[in-house]
C-alpha cells in the first residue's frame, strides 16, 4: 500500500558527499522524476532497505525501484551490501547498478557474480554524471 | 749353367792346303830329280813309298793320292821313255811291281790315316765329354758350396732361435709367475670392489646406519677368511660403549658396556691397530663374547671420525691367533671405509636437512615477497582509486563554475563550490603525502633498540599544540616500560594514533586521551583510550585495513591506521582496538620489552 502510494525512488549508496551533489544535479538536468535518496555507508544502506530506524517510514523512505551502489564504502563494502541484497527475497526484484570508479576486470566480474544487473564506471568529472543520469532514464527508469 | 755341351762341336783340324802343295811339289820334284836325272839310267830301289809316309805326318789323303798318281806317272815316264828297253816284259813287270808297291803303300797310309781320323774323332768326343763332366762337376761343386753356405747360415739361425726360445721360455715363466701374482691381487681387489659396491649401494638406498655397518662387518669377515668368526663395530659414547653393528654370533649387550678397561679404550687411547693373541691370558681386559662360544682372540683397530678415534672395528676368533700383517691391513681398510661411510652419511643427512631448511626458507621468503607484492598492488590500486574522488569533485565543480555565466549562480553557491574544490585539493595532497610515507615505511630498514615510550610521548605532546590544552587533554602514565622499537617508526605510530584520537570526537566535545602500558611475558602493550565516536566492535579489526575510513564525516585518507599496523608489524609487534559506538575506542600497540630497561634521557 505504502509502496504504491510512495513516489518512485532511486537509492544511491555513496560515501562521497560531492558525488551525491553531482548526482542530484544530474537527475535534475536529465529531467528524472524519480526521487533520489542517498545513504553514505553500507550499514545505512542495509538499514534503509530493511526499513529499520531511522528509515522505517516508507512514505519518507520508499523501497527504491533502482539501486546505485558504490563499491568503496567505509567498513562494509558495496559488494557486501550487494551480497546481502541478493539474499533477501523481498529485494531481489530491485535492479542494482554497481557504480564504481574501478575499471579492474576482477571488480566487474565480482559484481556480476554477486548478481549486479549492470556495472557502470564513474566518469572522471562530476559534471559528466548528467550523461549517466540520462542513460539511466532511458535504459532503466520507466516514466511515471 | 752357361753354354750347352751339345752345341759345342770343336772342328776337326784340316790339314793345311799350302803345306800339302809344298810337300807335293818338293817330293815330286825330289823324286823327279833323283829318278829321272841322277839315276836316269839305273834302276834304283829307292821306293816312291817313302815320300808317301810323309802323309803320316801331314795327314792329307788328297795329297797322298796326288803324290801316288804323280809318282806313278814319273815311274811310267822312266820305265817307258827313259830306260832302254831291254826286255819289255821284264820292264813292264818291274814297273807293275813298282806301281803295286806304291799303291799298297799309299793304301796302307790311307788306311792308317782313316784310323787316325777316327781316333781323332773319338778323342775329341772323349775330350768333349770330359769337359762336360768337368763343367758339371764344377757346377756341382759350386752348388755344394752354396748349400754349405746356406747350411751354415741355417745353423747360425737355428742357434739364434734356440737362444731366443730359451729367453722366451724364461720370460714366459716370469710372466706366468707375475700373472699368478696379479690374479691373486686381482681377486682380492675384486672382492674389495664388490664390498665397496655393496657399501656404496647401501649409501644410496635408505638403509639405516647399523645396516651399512653390519654390511662392513660381513665384508671384514669375507676378506679375512677362516681365521675370524665374528666382527663388530663399537662406538664410544661418553663413559660407555655402544655396539653399532656386528655379524651374527656376537652377544648383543642389553645395555651399553663400560668404556673403561675395555680393549677399545686401549686402542682408542693409543690410536693404533693391536690384537690379543689369547684372551685367556688377559682376563683383565673387557671384550664382548660370542653366543654359545668363547672368543679366544681379538684384532682391533680404531674407527675414526675426521682424525679423531671414536670407536673400534673388531675381529674375533674362537682360537688363539697371531694375526698377520695382511689381517692388519684388511681390518684397517675396513675401518677406513667405515669411517668414510659414516662421514658420507652424516654429510648427506646434513645436506638433506640444509636443503630442506633452504627450501623452507625460500618458500617463506617467496610467500613474504608475494604478500608484499600483493599488498603493494592493492595499495597502488587503492590509492589511484581514492585519488579519483577528489579529482572528480575538483573537475566537476570547476566545470559547473565555468559553465554558469555571470550571475547564474548565487554568491553562496559559488563559494560553496570553491570551498569544495579547495577541500578536495587538500585531500588530494594528504593522500599523496600519506601514500609516500606508507611506501617509505614499507621499504626502509627498521633497526630496533630500546625506546623510552614515556619520554617519546611527552616530547610529541610538547611539540604539537593540537595535543595540548585546551584543544585536547592527553594523559600519559608516569612510568612506562621501555620497548624494543625503531624510534622514527614508533613516533609515526604514536602520532597517527593520537591524531585519530583527538580527531574522531563529537564536535562539541574536548578530546581526552589516556595512554598507559601493561607488561606481560616480555611484551609491552601500550593503550590509547579516547572518548571519541567509536565504532561497532565487529567492524573494529577492519579499521587497520588500507584506505578504510570509519566515517566520511571526518577528513581522513584511510592510510593512517594501516600505516600504524604496518610499522608495528615490522618492529615485531601487533595492533588492536576495542570499541563501541559512542563509547570511545581503546587502541593498543604491543611490542617486545627492552630488557636492559633503557631509560634514555
Amino acid at each position: 500500500m505504502e509502496a504504491t502510494m510512495a513516489r518512485p525512488t532511486v537509492l544511491y549508496v555513496e560515501d562521497e558527499e560531492n558525488d551525491i551533489i553531482f548526482m542530484r544535479f544530474a537527475f535534475k538536468k536529465a529531467g528524472i522524476e524519480h526521487g533520489l535518496e542517498s545513504v553514505m555507508d553500507g550499514q545505512h544502506a542495509v538499514a534503509y532497505l530493511s526499513g529499520e530506524s531511522p528509515y522505517h517510514n516508507r512514505q519518507l523512505y520508499p523501497l527504491p525501484s533502482l539501486i546505485l551502489l558504490d563499491v568503496h564504502l567505509p567498513l562494509i563494502s558495496g559488494f557486501e551490501v550487494l551480497d546481502w541484497i541478493r539474499t533477501r527475497s523481498d529485494l531481489k526484484e530491485i535492479p542494482v547498478i554497481v557504480f564504481s570508479s574501478s575499471g579492474r576486470p576482477e571488480d566487474r566480474r565480482k559484481a556480476e557474480e554477486l548478481g549486479a544487473n549492470y556495472y557502470l564506471l564513474k566518469p572522471a568529472s562530476g559534471l559528466q554524471f548528467v550523461q549517466v543520469a540520462k542513460n539511466l532514464k532511458d535504459g532503466w527508469l520507466n516514466p511515471g | 749353367v752357361t753354354g750347352t755341351p751339345d752345341t759345342f762341336e770343336p772342328p776337326l783340324r784340316k790339314p793345311s792346303a799350302r803345306v800339302s802343295i809344298v810337300i807335293f811339289v818338293l817330293s815330286v820334284t825330289l823324286m823327279w830329280w833323283l829318278r829321272l836325272h841322277i839315276f836316269r839310267d839305273q834302276f834304283i830301289t829307292l821306293s816312291y813309298g817313302l815320300p808317301l809316309l810323309l802323309c803320316l805326318w801331314h795327314r792329307d789323303r788328297l795329297l797322298l793320292w796326288s803324290m801316288t798318281l804323280a809318282f806313278l806317272a814319273l815311274s811310267a815316264v822312266k820305265a817307258f821313255l827313259l830306260l832302254e828297253r831291254v826286255d819289255p816284259v821284264m820292264d813292264s813287270a818291274q814297273w807293275l811291281m813298282q806301281v803295286i808297291n806304291t799303291v799298297v803303300i799309299a793304301g796302307t797310309v790311307h788306311f792308317v790315316l782313316v784310323l787316325f781320323e777316327r781316333l781323332d774323332v773319338r778323342n775329341r768326343e772323349l775330350q768333349r765329354t770330359n769337359e762336360e763332366l768337368a763343367a758339371r762337376e764344377e757346377e756341382i761343386n759350386r752348388q755344394n758350396e752354396e748349400l754349405q753356405v746356406q747350411s751354415e747360415e741355417l745353423a747360425q739361425q737355428n742357434e739364434e732361435l734356440q737362444q731366443q726360445s730359451e729367453e722366451l721360455q724364461n720370460q714366459s715363466a716370469e710372466l706366468h709367475s707375475q700373472a699368478e701374482e696379479l690374479q691373486g691381487t686381482n681377486e682380492e681387489l675384486k672382492q674389495r670392489e664388490s664390498i665397496l659396491q655393496r657399501l656404496l649401494e647401501s649409501l644410496r638406498i635408505t638403509e639405516s646406519d647399523s645396516a651399512v655397518l653390519e654390511s662392513l662387518c660381513r665384508s671384514a669377515l669375507d676378506l679375512i677368511g677362516d681365521a675370524a668368526q665374528a666382527a663388530a663395530i663399537v662406538e664410544r659414547s661418553g663413559s660407555q660403549m655402544n655396539l653399532l653393528a656386528s655379524t651374527p654370533g656376537v652377544i648383543q649387550p642389553k645395555e651399553p658396556v663400560p668404556f673403561k678397561d675395555s680393549f677399545t679404550e686401549i686402542i682408542v687411547d693409543e690410536d693404533r691397530t693391536a690384537f690379543i693373541e689369547d684372551l685367556r691370558d688377559r682376563p683383565d681386559i673387557g671384550v664382548l663374547q660370542g653366543v654359545n662360544r668363547e672368543f679366544r682372540s681379538v684384532l682391533c683397530t680404531p674407527l675414526r671420525s675426521g682424525r679423531q678415534p671414536i670407536g673400534a672395528v673388531k675381529i674375533y676368533s674362537t682360537t688363539p691367533q697371531r694375526w698377520t700383517t695382511e689381517h692388519f691391513r684388511i681390518v684397517e681398510w675396513v675401518a677406513a671405509q667405515s669411517s668414510l661411510i659414516l662421514e658420507v652419511r652424516r654429510l648427506r643427512n646434513e645436506l638433506t636437512r640444509t636443503n630442506a631448511d633452504l627450501e623452507k626458507l625460500v618458500h617463506e621468503r617467496t610467500a613474504r615477497l608475494q604478500e608484499l607484492v600483493d599488498e603493494l598492488e592493492h595499495f597502488s590500486y587503492s590509492i589511484t582509486h581514492d585519488m579519483r574522488a577528489p579529482l572528480r569533485a575538483m573537475q566537476g565543480f570547476a566545470e559547473l563554475l565555468a559553465m554558469a555565466g555571470d550571475g547564474a549562480l548565487g554568491e553562496a553557491e559559488r563559494k560553496n563550490y570553491l570551498d569544495r574544490i579547495i577541500t578536495a585539493a587538500g585531500r588530494m595532497d594528504r593522500l599523496i603525502t600519506d601514500a609516500l610515507s606508507y611506501s617509505r615505511t614499507v621499504r626502509q630498514e627498521m633497526t630496533l633498540h630500546a625506546v623510552d615510550t614515556c619520554h617519546l610521548l611527552k616530547g610529541m605532546i610538547e611539540s604539537y599544540p593540537e595535543f595540548q590544552m585546551p584543544r585536547a587533554r592527553i594523559d600519559v602514565a608516569e612510568r612506562m616500560p621501555a620497548v624494543l622499537a625503531n624510534e622514527a617508526g614508533l613516533t609515526q605510530c604514536f602520532s597517527n594514533l593520537l591524531n585519530n584520537a583527538v580527531k574522531f570526537v563529537e564536535h562539541n566535545q574536548q578530546p581526552h586521551v589516556q595512554v598507559r602500558a601493561e607488561q606481560t611475558d616480555g611484551r609491552v602493550r601500550i593503550w590509547f583510550e579516547d572518548n571519541g565516536i567509536g565504532i561497532p566492535q565487529e567492524l573494529a579489526p577492519r579499521m587497520f585495513g588500507m584506505f578504510q575510513r570509519g566515517s566520511r564525516k571526518y577528513e581522513g585518507t584511510g592510510i593512517g591506521l594501516a600505516l600504524v599496523r604496518k610499522v608495528t608489524e615490522r618492529m615485531g609487534g601487533k595492533v588492536g582496538v576495542e570499541s563501541a559506538p559512542g563509547k570511545g575506542s581503546r587502541f593498543w600497540v604491543e611490542l617486545r620489552a627492552a630488557h636492559n630497561g633503557g631509560n634514555h634521557g
